[in-house]
Formats: C-alpha cells, sequence, structure tokens
C-alpha cells in the first residue's frame, strides 16, 4: 500500500515531484504520461471489447446502461463522449439524439478511435457522428457547445484530471451535465480484498492469455488503485464548477458514476 | 440500496429486448405503440418494492429505463398487483383507483389503445427457428391448450359457485341475493321520499293553524 500513497502524498506536499505524475504505481515525468499510456492503449484496441466483456464479465455493458439513463440526453442533442473508446457509449447517443442532434466520439489515441469508428460504421451508424482525436485536457471546442459530456474508464487515464474537468465544463452548456463512469473503491471490505485479489492476478493473466499483454492489464489494475475515490472526485469536480455534484455506486462501489452540472 | 443500480439496469435491459423482440412480430402494433410514445411513459411502482421503469420511444424501437424520466408525458403509480391486472385487461384497476395517472390523458388513452391492439404473431416467431409445418403443429397444439384451460377455469369457478349455492345452500344464489338488493333499494327510495315528506309538512301547513299544536302545551304549563 505504501507504493500507492508515494505519488499521493509527493503531490500534496508540493515536493519537487511536482512535475511527476503516477503511471500505475510507478512515478513517471508528466510529459512521458500520455506516451506511456498511448502505448498500453494501442496494444489492446483489437481486443478492447473482448477483455472489457471477459474482465467484467459483461456487466460493464450494465454500467454503461446506467450511464445513458442518467444522461437525460435526448432528441436534437450535442453529446461529447471523451476517451469514447470503441464507441459503447456514443452508440446509445447516436440512437438518443436522432438525425437532428449530433454526437462526437473524442479519444486521443488513434488506434481506439480506429477500432470505435470501424465498429461504428459496420452498425449502421452514420450522419449524427463525428470522430475527433482529442486530448481531454485541452478539448478542441468553443465553450458552451455540449448539453451532455460523458467519459467512461478514462479519467483516470488522464495526467492533470483537474484541467480537463475544467476543461469538460467550459465545452458544457450552461445545464448541461458531466458523467464521470469509473473504477472506485468497493464500500465492503470483503468486496475490496476479493476485487484486489482478482485484480492482481486474473486481469493480468487473461491479459496474457487473450491480448498476448500481461504488462498493459497490470498497469490497468494499478492505474485503478491510484483513481481517486468517490468522495475525493466529486469534490475536484466542484472545484472544476460543477454543481449538484453526485455519485452513484454500482456493483459495490467497483465502479462509481459520478454526476455534475454545470452552472 | 436495494436494487442498485446494477440490477435495475440488468432488469430493464431484460424487458427492452423482450418488449422490442415481441414488437418485431407485430408490425403493425409496434407502430402504434411508437406512434402513441410521443413523450416518455413512466410507470411508478409503490408496493411490494417501490420502482421506476420508463419507456421511451428511439430510432431503433422502444427504450426502457430504470430512472425517472425527465419530463414525463405521462404517469402511471400504484402497486405490481394493480399493473398486473391492467395488463390483463381488468380496467377496473384505474376506475377503482388502485392505479393512479397524472400527465396528459390523450396519451394516456393513445398509449392503451396501443397496448390493448398488441398481438404479436408467436407462431411466426417460433416458424423462424422450426419450420412453418411444426410451427403451426405447435402454435394449434399452445392455442388448444390455451383455449381449454380457459375453459376448464371457467367451468371449474361455475361448477363450484354452483355447489356453494345450490348443493350446499352456504352462500345465496345471485338471483336470490339480486332480488334482495332490488328490495332493498326500493325500500331506501321508499324511506327516502318519506323523510322528505316528513320533512316537509311543517312548511307546507298554513300559518292559521301553526299556533293549535302549541296550546294545549301552553295549558299544560298554565295547569
Amino acid at each position: 500500500m505504501s507504493d500507492q500513497q508515494t505519488p499521493a502524498s509527493a503531490a500534496a506536499t508540493g515536493s519537487p515531484q511536482d512535475d511527476v505524475t503516477h503511471f500505475g504505481f510507478r512515478d513517471v515525468p508528466k510529459s512521458q504520461k500520455a506516451s506511456q499510456v498511448a502505448e498500453v492503449f494501442h496494444s489492446v484496441a483489437d481486443k478492447y471489447d473482448l477483455m472489457n466483456d471477459l474482465m467484467s464479465m459483461g456487466v460493464h455493458r450494465l454500467w454503461k446502461r446506467f450511464t445513458i439513463e442518467l444522461s437525460g440526453v435526448r432528441s436534437g442533442h450535442q453529446v461529447l463522449d471523451i476517451a469514447g473508446g470503441t464507441g459503447d457509449l456514443a452508440m446509445k447517443f447516436s440512437d438518443l439524439v436522432g438525425p437532428s442532434g449530433k454526437v462526437v466520439l473524442a479519444d486521443i489515441n488513434a488506434s481506439m478511435l480506429k477500432v470505435g469508428r470501424s465498429r461504428l460504421a459496420d452498425s449502421g451508424y452514420a450522419g449524427n457522428i463525428e470522430y475527433v482525436q482529442a486530448d481531454a485536457e485541452h478539448l478542441p471546442f468553443p465553450d458552451n457547445s455540449f448539453n451532455a459530456v460523458s467519459i467512461a474508464f478514462g479519467l483516470r487515464n488522464v495526467t492533470d484530471k483537474d484541467q480537463a474537468l475544467k476543461d469538460m465544463a467550459r465545452v458544457l452548456k450552461p445545464g448541461g451535465k458531466l458523467m464521470v463512469l469509473e473504477f472506485s473503491k468497493p464500500t465492503n471490505p470483503l468486496l475490496s480484498k476479493a476485487y484486489d485479489t482478482y485484480s492482481f492476478t486474473a486481469l493480468p493473466f487473461m491479459g496474457k492469455l487473450i491480448a498476448g499483454d500481461s504488462e498493459s492489464y497490470k498497469y490497468l489494475a494499478e492505474s485503478i488503485r491510484m483513481h481517486p475515490d468517490q468522495d475525493t472526485l466529486k469534490a475536484m469536480m466542484e472545484t472544476a464548477g460543477f454543481a449538484n455534484c453526485k455519485y452513484h455506486n454500482m456493483t459495490g462501489g467497483v465502479v462509481a458514476l459520478h454526476v455534475g452540472i454545470k452552472p | 440500496m436495494f436494487p442498485g443500480p446494477t440490477l435495475l439496469s440488468a432488469a430493464s435491459a431484460i424487458v427492452e429486448t423482450a418488449l422490442n423482440q415481441a414488437l418485431e412480430f407485430d408490425p403493425a402494433g409496434r407502430k402504434a405503440l411508437l406512434a402513441a410514445l410521443t413523450a416518455p411513459v413512466q410507470f411508478d411502482l409503490t408496493a411490494p418494492v417501490a420502482l421506476t421503469f420508463t419507456l421511451t420511444q428511439s430510432a431503433k424501437g422502444v427504450l426502457v429505463g430504470s430512472q425517472p424520466a425527465t419530463q414525463p408525458g405521462l404517469v402511471i403509480s400504484g402497486p405490481a398487483m394493480a399493473f398486473y391486472a391492467m395488463a390483463s385487461g381488468d380496467t377496473g384497476a384505474i376506475k377503482g383507483g388502485r392505479l393512479s395517472i397524472s400527465g396528459d390523458t390523450a396519451l394516456a388513452h393513445q398509449f392503451q389503445r396501443a397496448i390493448e391492439r398488441l398481438s404479436p404473431d408467436w407462431e411466426a416467431a417460433m416458424a423462424r427457428h422450426l419450420g412453418d409445418v411444426p410451427a403451426h403443429f405447435l402454435a394449434k397444439r399452445l392455442r388448444d391448450g390455451a383455449k381449454w384451460s380457459r375453459d376448464a377455469r371457467h367451468s371449474m369457478a361455475s361448477n363450484l359457485e354452483e355447489y356453494l349455492h345450490e348443493e350446499t345452500g352456504a352462500l345465496p344464489g345471485r338471483r336470490e341475493l339480486e332480488a334482495s338488493f332490488q328490495d332493498i333499494d326500493a325500500l331506501n327510495l321508499r324511506v327516502e321520499r318519506l323523510a322528505a315528506r316528513v320533512e316537509f309538512l311543517p312548511q307546507s301547513r298554513p300559518a292559521s293553524h301553526s299556533s293549535h299544536p302549541s296550546e294545549p302545551s301552553e295549558k299544560q304549563e298554565n295547569s
């Protein structure tokens, strides 16, 4: 556990390590994190959907479904799906906004974006979806552009989360909704232990077996532990300027959906 | 809190899949239902567990949600048994006040008509997997079985009713009861009329006669 606390405590004390961040349990220079995360996703892009289904036993679809339900997105809305990956959320949003609305699927990783675009095109989704390779910290959109912004299982990979949340607030229209779906801290100690065991043994093993890459899935388990817990992320959203911030724990807190409104 | 978001999402996903598959086998009913869903319809179950489900129209069919709609056009609330009664065609659930309805009444009527018209072609659904002849054979057996069980249920209820009324005499017969109720109603009417007449008597009495009844009492008081 001491490994997990090192980077966080360094950031809190404002030590000379201010220009480093965590990459899993390791400290890396901030300038290198994005490229290291990119390597992970280049490596897993092709098997991403299959691995998601295997690792979560299909439950990730229910977490995403709940996110869509809470989004309040309807016909004619403009929606931005950051770190949209292979397009699970974008697909549902596209159905909801209809031909008069627009969905922007954004991802910093070209490989993931390519897989997502192929998948959506093959499923017949076209006309109201745009694909943009974009960094969550510097979104290439004008202020007040979207009715809803979502980021599912992406925020933990962002180097400067506070900056990313601020930029999400900037591109949202007043009254618009931000939804952050992300791994979090289980609320039950027994579940937490079982989850730790599963994450650090089964995930890398499955990664090696299916995607031929155990390191990427080791990073996944480590990055989840380094991600802020429910209350910390809620406070970060409030600091970024969101109002009515709340979170919904799912599957015992393994995943949490944070929702905030731009005032 | 039970059930959590994950379970609720699973339940709504199952209902959504089943509903959309059923609608596939009734294109006219699907069209009517989608036309009726001009705004989200929300169902609030109050018992045994407080749950909310919504129906919304989408490009792919009907969406079933497990969270309250932002702006529902129609909200129907009540216990699960009342919803079951309504789904079985018992309009008494609404008239009797077990289900409460709020929102757009035109939407409510349109939605109710669309639901009543739904008639999925289950035989076609089976034919896709089994072929026409086995599907027809199986569907005919299922239809006959359903008809037989409906008739059996009806005749069993009739026999039981007859036994209780005629054989054991434990309960009065329907006609006997109806005659008694008619007598009670007639008696009630006559009593009400009599009461109205009695009430009317002092008002209709001429003013010149109104002092007579008081005279003896005055005399009694004087004596």
